[in-house]
């Protein structure tokens, strides 16, 4: 219960600071961070078994989110959202990265995550490593991941996460915050606008 | 202000999404209170094949892998006198089939089964990413953009009802 508590805290920090820049007539759709931050670094392995780290990113806009792959509603809608949003960059594509980083270590092998970027987008880079360093990462970027066993379900246990994307820019400045539910129009209207500064 | 205009805004493209693909309830099995529309389920990979997209897949361990899940979304009309609800649902593309519901708090989403999905009298009800959803747990094959997945959806009044769900 106090974690819960404290996640929605943390949950709602985020969302005060999304309503906090919709309101003040940003050019961005998103939730601003101003000042913005440096996005805080991590390396980690992808699911092709590979070295990622993300200060490798500059000079992409990098679209960051959470999730799991046992989760078949949020986390999915979000990745067919980046991967609609890539394709309409078109030509921009190219400077644009999409990556996912599990919260759920104990199922998301490289291999299973593998298998479920793969029928988004093939560009996709998903994320695991050890459970303490994804922990920091969450914590870095104030993501709440909550681990449940639920009564009902066939499932052994579900989590509960937030359901944020986090924008970097490609001076690799953490910069905007989309909320669920953001249309494809404006997350492409802002990875465009950060793309042309 | 902005913010009420972006929920508009992405409540608008939902449907859009949803109306423009055209989906129906060719049905082995209708209700003549209940009526199917808008059913559409999300794409996704098992480990036995690739989609649409290309398959990343290399290994293809060949054997049934409970991990890969799905989602199915319909909008459910009532056009019954008194309230229904949705009991249960079973499909062959998968080994389980639950109803779920996603409740946003504060941008932390918290999935849970539910026992049943109420449909008011003359109501309807709108399944759709981020709410209610048909859960398919440990999905026999790949769901590919292009595919149907065929959902038997049981009411408390109005029956069973067979959907094709087309794949996005």
């Amino acid at each position: 219960m106090r974690n819960c508590h404290r996640g929605g805290s943390v949950a709602a920090l985020a969302l005060v600071l999304v309503l906090a820049s919709l309101a003040s007539g940003a050019d961005f759709k998103g939730g601003l961070l101003t000042p913005p931050k440096a996005a805080p670094d991590f390396a980690l392995t992808t699911q092709d078994g590979k070295d990622f780290r993300l200060s490798r990113e500059r000079g992409k806009v990098v679209a960051l989110s959470f999730g799991y792959t046992f989760c078949p509603d949020v986390c999915p809608t979000i990745l067919a959202e980046l991967a609609e949003a890539r394709t309409r960059l078109g030509a921009d594509a190219k400077r644009f990265h999409t990556v996912f980083i599990t919260v759920d270590p104990e199922r998301d092998t490289p291999a299973q995550l593998r298998k479920y970027v793969s029928a988004f987008d093939r560009s996709f880079t998903a994320l695991t490593g050890p459970p303490g360093r994804l922990t920091e990462v969450q914590k870095a970027y104030g993501v709440v991941a909550e681990k449940r066993v639920v009564a009902g379900t066939s499932a052994s246990y579900l989590i509960d996460h937030s359901a944020f994307v986090y924008v970097i820019d490609p001076a690799g400045q953490l910069r905007l915050v989309f909320p669920f539910g953001m249309s494809i129009e404006d997350m492409v209207h802002d990875f465009k606008l950060l793309l042309q500064r | 202000m902005r913010h009420a205009r972006l929920i508009a805004v992405a409540g608008t493209t939902a449907c859009l999404l949803l109306t423009g693909l055209g989906f129906s309830s060719t049905a082995g099995a209708q209700s003549p209170t209940i009526q199917i529309s808008n059913a559409w389920a999300r794409r996704a990979a098992t480990a036995h094949g690739g989609t649409a997209t290309g398959s990343m897949d290399k290994g293809g361990m060949g054997k049934t892998d409970s991990s890969a899940n799905g989602a199915v979304y319909a909008t459910i009309g009532n056009t019954g006198k008194e309230q229904d609800a949705l009991l249960s649902a079973s499909s062959d593309a998968a080994q389980t089939v639950e109803l779920h519901e996603t409740k946003d708090e504060a941008g932390v989403m918290r999935m849970r089964p539910v026992p049943k999905i109420a449909v008011a009298a003359g109501g309807k009800i709108e399944m759709k990413p981020g709410g209610y959803h048909v859960m398919l747990l440990g999905l026999k094959r790949d769901l590919k953009p292009g595919d149907k997945v065929e959902v038997r959806l049981k009411f408390e009044r109005g029956g069973e009802v067979h959907v094709h769900a087309p794949v996005k």
